[in-house]
């Protein structure tokens, strides 16, 4: 595989949490691969399963759900809960037609856990490059 | 929006923030390829005067209607642009922040790489501001005025404000009078005594019209939202008229005696009493609860002031905020705990409290068991800071203040006495620190332990204290005649009924929870209701009142203009797709959605002012009938299919 390859991720991410540390990242000048677009949304509650469906369509060779951390942190107080459950599902669904669960993150970052974020984008990256690229056929996603 | 997208697009160089790691007229450029793209200009600073002019003239000459700022995270100048839009007619929503400094040049180094990048953000939000529909702001009218539950410090300093502002005030407390804990223990933190301060909030309260008092009251409905409540009350009976002059035959009379709580069960006292000197609302109290209507105090009041047969009322009110200040319980130690329960020797620091106040049970003479001790130990952090199944992780605040305050008090009464102070940490913070030197100055000895609590062995022989010295790194055992626990703060046990009635949530300690600890401390996730005091976490006298006028301040701004803007990007139900299955109504947070009958359909319908914006009914609906504005699913699909490249124009 070409070692120059960069896999591309989306990541729908609340506005109060998980967006602000990505800011706060940015404020503190936190290097990072440069694999990763970002969605934002109000609240991880709003990540539609269809939006991350659209996502792999679209060329992602992976998808982060990220929001803030349970129980309290919520601005909405419990949109993270209805973004666990949806989540649970999805990577269900997702696994079936064959998308690695390595592609599908959920992730809970606090507007304070730039650190976390860049980790999470870091490992994520990493994980992906080993994974290669999300490969497409006629019959749908399939790995193999 | 059927007319045809006219997106402008600015590209920021943010000096070289951006500049210096994006090739911004390379982004140009290809911004301006991108469909429906009339002009792409890139700017050393877009935020500034001429940058700003610049945006308004384009929309004006080139007749744009969506605008892309490649910029700066949208936290910073979002606004910013937004009141640039609006400045120049246009509507202020019309507007996508692609971040290009928080998001890309300030975290990475290759100016190829983030050149490629900067334009595929470019490219998702111009692909989303395609789709961007103006937004229009709705007002609603407020009534301005406030409900306050409970009636403790916080509570009323909150009550005092308003009031003193010209804002009507109806302060609802549960128990029969009002002062909360600071009442009845006064040295919870040195200086001025709690019950002076009550007292002072008393004469004020009693001298304002605007203050409209509810004791033995609880709300039991809330409805409405933010700047529009209508709430319940449930007013219990009184029996006791203001013709009552406290002459106090009735309580001689009274033939039930039960335990006081006034007096944390040091005392007793009759179905009918007066809690303590001073109490307010003023005049005798019966409770409820124990009385038998005997009839005996009827039978031995001259003035005629007392009506067994008084019923309980039901009443509504109008208001436009709320604030719940419900205070704390004392955390009461389990029997056996430190030896609580087993003997009279072991008590509570709020049990010391009472005994050191001259209304108290024994006139302000620390008597235990018939005589003044000669030893004393103090135990702090009793159910505190441990993560034993019956204690609670947090510290309390005031224990240690109020521990080494009523320590310090002792001495200064009965020099003779022999104090023992056994600790983990001491944690008298601010400028509270100097009891702690003090302490020492009067002999109070510090023992200082390390894992293993200490024991309190009640044996015929006497009381013992058996702890390991961490200096010494030895076990000591001391026997001492009295025992005071330093027990800290828990959520009040009526708590769950606020809750339920309010929807105010509680964090994982079980105390309320802020919307945000730093940013929006005093205000509850829900709009309109903010709260005080200890019920968000124990906090001192002096942190309590603070926060009473923090929330009376939020109050205000949220009501005295007369009106609220709400939320702009809240969720919208189009009609045609809806069938009415409810499934968005479990999905909301806020309770914003219900089913109503429209033409014989059951649709869904949002209550503008009640939804938040979060977007989670969106996600749930399975027909695409529920939508969030600025957020729609044509809205995020869109920036979605950018990823992947679009043709030119």
């Amino acid at each position: 595989m070409n070692r120059e390859w960069t896999p591309r991720i989306v990541a729908f991410v609340c506005n109060w949490c998980t967006y602000a540390a990505a800011d706060l990242a940015g404020t503190s000048r936190m290097q990072q691969p440069d694999s990763v677009r970002i969605v934002r949304l109000m609240c991880s509650g709003r990540a539609d399963p269809q939006f991350v469906l659209e996502a792999i369509a679209n060329g992602a060779d992976g998808v982060i759900v990220a929001g803030c951390h349970p129980p309290s942190d919520c601005h909405y107080q419990e949109g993270n809960y209805r973004a666990f459950r949806r989540f649970m599902l999805l990577r269900r669904v997702l696994e079936s037609m064959g998308v690695e669960k390595e592609r599908f993150r959920l992730e809970w970052i606090s507007a304070s856990e730039a650190r976390k974020w860049v980790e999470v984008v870091r490992s994520m990256t990493e994980d992906l490059k080993r994974l290669g690229p999300l490969r497409r056929d006629e019959e749908g996603i399939k790995v193999e | 929006m059927s007319e045809k997208p006219r997106i402008g697009i600015y590209i920021c160089h943010c000096g070289l923030n951006i500049a210096g790691t994006v090739d911004v007229e390379e982004l140009a450029r290809y911004a301006a390829s991108l469909p429906d793209v009339i002009v792409a200009r890139d700017y050393v600073f877009m935020c500034s005067e001429p940058g700003q002019n610049l945006i308004k003239e384009d929309i004006k000459e080139k007749e744009l209607n969506r605008i892309v700022i490649a910029a700066c995270s949208p936290s910073m100048h979002e606004q910013t642009f937004r009141s640039v839009l609006e400045s120049a007619g246009l509507n202020k929503y019309l507007l996508e922040m692609a971040n290009i400094r928080e998001h890309c040049s300030w975290i990475h180094s290759d100016r190829r790489k983030a050149t490629e990048k900067a334009k595929e953000i470019v490219r998702m939000a111009a692909s989303k501001a395609r789709y961007l529909e103006p937004i229009e702001e709705k007002t609603f009218p407020t009534t301005r005025n406030v409900m306050i539950l409970g009636g403790g410090v916080a509570g009323m300093r909150a009550a005092i404000e308003l009031a003193e502002y010209g804002f009507e005030v109806y302060l609802v407390e549960r128990k029969p009078i009002l002062g909360g804990k600071s009442a009845v223990i006064g040295y919870i933190s040195p200086g001025i005594r709690g019950k002076e301060i009550v007292q002072k909030m008393f004469e004020r309260i009693r001298g304002n019209p605007r203050i409209h008092v509810f004791t033995q009251a609880e709300l039991i409905e809330l409805k409405g939202f933010a700047g529009n409540f209508t709430g319940k009350l449930r007013i219990h009976p009184k029996h006791v008229n203001e013709r009552c002059n406290e002459c106090g035959e009735c309580e001689d009379a009274c033939p039930i005696e039960i335990s006081n709580e006034y007096d944390f069960s040091l005392s007793r006292r009759k179905a009918i009493y007066k809690p303590f000197p001073g109490s307010y609302p003023e005049g005798y109290i019966i409770d409820d609860r124990v009385c038998v209507k005997c009839g005996e105090c009827v039978r031995a009041c001259r003035r005629k002031a007392i009506d067994l047969d008084g019923e309980e009322k039901l009443i509504e009110i109008k208001f436009g905020a709320l604030i719940i200040a419900v205070g704390y319980d004392p955390y009461r130690p389990s029997k056996g705990e430190f030896g609580y329960g087993l003997s009279d020797s072991v008590l509570t620091l709020f049990q010391l409290e009472r005994l050191l106040d001259e209304d108290g049970p024994t006139r302000g003479e620390p008597i235990v068991r018939g005589k003044i001790p000669e030893t004393i130990a103090f135990v702090q952090c009793v159910g505190s800071r441990s993560t034993t199944p019956s204690s609670r992780p947090y510290c309390s605040r005031m224990c240690c203040t109020s521990a080494l305050t009523n320590a310090i008090r002792l001495k200064e009464k009965h020099p003779e006495i022999e104090i023992f102070f056994i600790y983990r940490d001491i944690m008298t913070y601010g400028s509270d620190e100097g009891l702690y030197e003090e302490a020492g100055k009067r002999m109070i000895k510090f023992i200082k332990y390390e894992g293993e609590p200490p024991q309190v062995q009640i044996t015929p022989e006497g009381v013992f204290i058996e702890v390991t010295d961490y200096l010494l790194q030895e076990s000591i055992r001391i026997p001492v005649d009295a025992v005071i626990l330093s027990t800290g703060m828990i959520p009040p046990r009526d708590l769950g009924d606020v809750i339920a009635v309010t929807r105010a949530t509680c964090g994982e300690e079980g105390f309320l929870r802020e919307a945000h600890i730093k940013l929006a401390p005093v205000e509850s996730p829900t709009r309109g209701i903010y709260i005080a005091g200890s019920v968000s976490g124990p906090k001192n006298i002096r942190e309590s009142i603070i926060s009473g006028s923090a929330a009376a301040a939020k109050a205000m701004a949220l009501i005295s203009r007369g009106e609220v803007v709400a939320e702009p990007m809240i969720a919208k139900v189009d009609e045609e797709r809806c069938s009415g299955c409810g499934i968005c109504i479990s999905a909301c947070p806020y309770n914003a959605i219900s089913i109503e009958e429209k033409e014989g359909d059951r649709l869904a319908r949002v209550e503008d002012a009640l939804c938040m914006g979060c977007g989670t009914c969106a996600s749930a609906c399975p027909s695409g009938a529920m939508q969030q504005l600025g957020f729609k699913d044509i809205q995020i699909r869109a920036q979605i299919s950018a990823l992947s490249e679009v043709e030119g124009k």
